[in-house]
């Protein structure tokens, strides 16, 4: 099988299989929206407020709903088993990261695309969809890049959902950084702002191209 | 299995004539170093208390710098050493490079700790705050955390090739990292210019106090290789330990 | 005065940190030393055994 063939092969099952079970999807679009819910309640939002808290407000809610996400799909995997049987396979570990990635980037997608006009009702926001697309795209990318090679590693742990986190959070700081400060100039354009699309394109290269290439040392034992 | 056990017998009893001779020659370097690390402190902390003189902005606080500059490079370079460490188990498969990695790790991050609580302490007596989000306080307390991670998966994951593995992983992508990290933060700050606090970017530092900075930081060299090797010693001793325990619980 | 009290402060930190670490990196190595013996010892039971 080709390689983009075996990606989307991995792909469809994947889907597939959470498709049927929708548990995941809920809990995380969910535990998103709590999020931005209770962020009101730990920031005093009065109208001038809002746009500063806003951004920080939205990422912080897809930072940990994607933490939720990535958790559950390699866990899931772990204890069916599967994982083991895929890896018994001739297939070509990239693949495998790629298609986990691409699931993983859909999954928190679907959760993005539900949260996003929820966080415009409650903060207030006029929703520019247009040119948010490319910073949730590029920020989401970055977040799952890194957050799906960390998430094969930590499965192997007991203290998978303690463990992940810990390890992502200091990496995705740029991306992080890059998300919110977009996402303002935005709702609040700016002046002179360093380009932070730039800055996340370059980030999702580097480590995509990394997560790529060193998926394997993980996976395989 | 047992077939195994019968021909390891025999190259253990040879490894073990080895490790005596080899073993024999370790703690002779180890109190070569441990004197002249103690014979280096003992000078640093002469010079940097009476040899150097008191800084004339900052006061006597400012000594605290002699100790905080070098622990905070030789913190940060032991990650590079980590990193390193990492990619050529990787690549060679010697389970020594790995020793050498997590070694470096921990004292690494011993280091990079005293490197936090010693910059606070200094922010706090010359610019009245114990902390700022600057981008080199920001990315030394960033690369702590990956520190951390990096101890607490190893740790969660055993003594195994998985948990090497997965070590030499982090290490690779907390070093590429790293400087866009700092970099990002950069960019952050300059749209919230607030006071920069001039660590390190003091002009010109009298030669008294440049030799004192020296002598501290071979100090702190000869000590992170005192530490080193010590961590090494351990991690090699604790994986032949493992190993031997493995083979006779069977 | 409130310079030197920090300063003081800063090096007892550092240096009770390093005795503490070294303290506690010692007591490891003795613990394996003593795992390691106890090992060989029992391997050399269990050669014995065999023989």
């Amino acid at each position: 099988m080709m390689f983009l063939e075996q990606v989307m092969a991995i792909l469809w099952k994947d889907v597939r299989s959470e498709w049927r079970s929708k548990q995941m999807w809920t809990g995380m679009g969910l535990f998103a929206i709590l999020v931005l819910v209770i962020f009101n309640f730990a920031f005093d939002l009065r109208v001038d407020n809002k746009a500063a808290v806003a951004p920080g407000a939205l990422w912080v809610a897809f930072v940990f709903a994607s933490m939720l996400g990535l958790g559950r799909t390699i866990a899931v995997e772990r204890e069916k088993g599967t994982m083991d049987r895929l890896l018994l396979c001739p297939v070509d570990r990239k693949a495998v990261y790629l298609a986990k990635l691409l699931g993983n980037m859909l999954f928190i997608g679907v959760v993005e695309i539900v949260a996003l006009p929820i966080f415009a009702v409650l903060f207030d926001v006029p929703l520019f969809f247009g040119p948010l697309l490319p910073i949730v795209l590029l920020g989401t990318l970055g977040i799952a890049a890194v957050g799906t090679l960390f998430a094969a590693m930590a499965a192997a742990t007991r203290a998978r959902e303690l463990l992940l986190p810990i390890l992502v959070f200091p990496l995705i700081v740029p991306v992080v950084i890059a998300a919110v400060r977009a996402t303002g100039t935005l709702l609040v354009p700016a002046a002179n702002e360093p380009p932070w699309l730039g800055l996340m394109a370059a980030f999702d290269v580097i480590f995509l191209s990394v997560s790529m290439l060193t998926f394997e040392y993980i996976v395989d034992e | 299995m047992a077939l195994a056990k019968r021909e390891t017998r025999v190259e253990r009893r040879d490894a073990s004539a080895k490790e005596g001779s080899q073993a024999k020659r370790l703690p002779v370097i180890s109190m070569v170093l441990l004197a002249l690390t103690f014979a280096g402190m003992m000078i640093s902390i002469w010079m940097v208390f009476i040899y150097a003189p008191t800084d004339a902005i900052e006061g006597d606080a400012q000594r605290i710098f002699y100790f905080h500059l070098p622990s905070a490079i030789i913190g940060m370079l032991a990650f590079a050493i980590v990193a390193v460490g990492g990619v050529v188990y990787l690549w060679k498969k010697d389970e020594r490079w790995d020793w050498a990695a997590r070694a470096a790790a921990e004292v690494g991050a011993v280091f990079l700790t005293f490197a936090l609580i010693t910059g606070s302490i200094w922010g706090r007596t010359t610019w009245g705050t114990w902390w700022t989000w600057d981008a080199r306080l920001t990315t030394t307390l960033i690369l702590w955390f990956i520190y951390i991670g990096y101890l607490m998966l190893r740790s969660y994951m055993g003594r195994s090739e998985a948990g090497a593995r997965a070590g030499a992983v982090l290490a690779i992508i907390g070093l590429i990292d790293v400087p866009i990290i700092y970099e990002s933060v950069n960019w952050w700050r300059t749209l919230h210019p607030q006071a920069v606090l001039p660590i390190g970017s003091s002009p010109q530092l009298p030669p008294e106090m440049l030799l004192t900075l020296l002598v501290a930081f071979v100090t702190f060299t000869l000590l992170f290789s005192l530490l080193l090797m010590q961590l090494y010693q351990l991690e090699k001793m604790q994986t032949l330990a493992q190993r031997l325990r493995a083979s006779v619980e069977v | 005065m409130q310079g030197i009290t920090y300063l003081v402060a800063a090096y007892a930190i550092v240096w009770a940190g390093l005795f503490a670490y070294l303290g506690v990196v010692m007591l490891r190595i003795r613990g394996v030393r003593t795992e390691l013996a106890a090992v060989t010892e029992l391997m050399r039971e269990q050669q014995e055994k065999n023989t």
